[in-house]
């Protein structure tokens, strides 16, 4: 899953070499940092949060095939 | 929409280049066939491209409002760097969705617009994106009693359906004024 999100975030940012996702593991959930380029921050967020929000979605999708809750965090 | 500007000779490779990885690292069982220039509502959508998704995994693509499939979307047209306004330009399908939403905005429009005719009270639908509230806005050119008005701030904007003579609010609903001081009030509140 740390994977999925580093791929979608590599290919929207323009320094895609700064792209790190850390993966911490709760009891219940999953948290996924996410950091990025500072002016890179924009990408990952998109317009009123709806990059973010689609990004969420997929992992909340992805995380039910695995009976699993992630949750995205993108770290500024 | 005007001429093309998008073509699968020309980003083909790169929807594949971003799509085929993420649906196979989701797990999401699917396939898709992208074609140039398909639609079942000329008057309504005229994409450049379309991708049609099927498998076992397409009910999972359009839960809630097929927020999954629009999520796709969204991102593989960020990926390929397409401004906002394109982005009617390509269009993610699944089980003909796209028609049945259409046709379903469709009839809301009209049956709002009869109410609005018989009761002479504006109308105000939910907040929808768009490319939604656009169908709405079309919908609506053949109604001369009515006019339609998309109104409210980014992420919550709906459509208003006014009697065709009625103007507009003076001053459109504001966002939660800002908190006030409190400092300041529970001063003078003391005295």
């Amino acid at each position: 899953m740390k994977q999925l999100v580093e791929d979608i975030a590599k290919a929207l940012v323009d320094i895609p070499e700064e792209v790190a996702v850390r993966e911490v593991e709760g009891e219940q959930v999953t948290v996924l940092e996410l950091r990025v380029a500072p002016s890179d921050l924009g990408k990952v967020i998109g317009k009123q949060g709806r990059t973010a929000r689609s990004i969420r979605t997929i992992l909340g999708a992805a995380g039910m095939k695995l009976n699993r809750r992630f949750t995205l965090e993108i770290l500024e | 929409m005007s001429e093309k500007k998008y073509s699968l000779a020309k980003i083909g490779s790169r929807i594949d280049a971003f799509l085929k990885p993420l649906l196979k690292r989701a797990r999401f069982q699917v396939k898709y066939e992208m074609s140039e220039g398909e639609t079942a509502h000329p008057d309504f959508e005229n994409p450049d491209i379309t991708v049609k998704f099927t498998g076992a995994d397409v009910d999972l693509l359009l839960a809630n409002r097929a927020e999954l499939l629009l999520a796709l979307e969204q991102l593989t047209m960020e990926s390929l760097r397409m401004p906002s306004d394109d982005h009617a330009r390509i269009s993610f399908d699944a089980n003909d969705y796209r028609a049945l939403r259409i046709e379903e905005l469709r009839m809301s429009a009209a049956a709002a617009a009869e109410k609005v005719k018989r009761t002479g009270v504006p109308f105000s639908f939910n907040p929808m994106n768009s490319r939604e509230r656009r169908v709405i806005h079309l919908a609506l050119r053949s109604e001369p009693a009515v006019r339609s008005e998309s109104s409210g701030t980014a992420g919550f904007r709906k459509v208003v359906i006014y009697p065709a003579g009625m103007p507009s609010p003076a001053t459109p609903p504001e966002p939660p004024a800002p908190p006030r001081p409190s400092r300041g009030r529970s001063r003078s509140a003391r005295r």
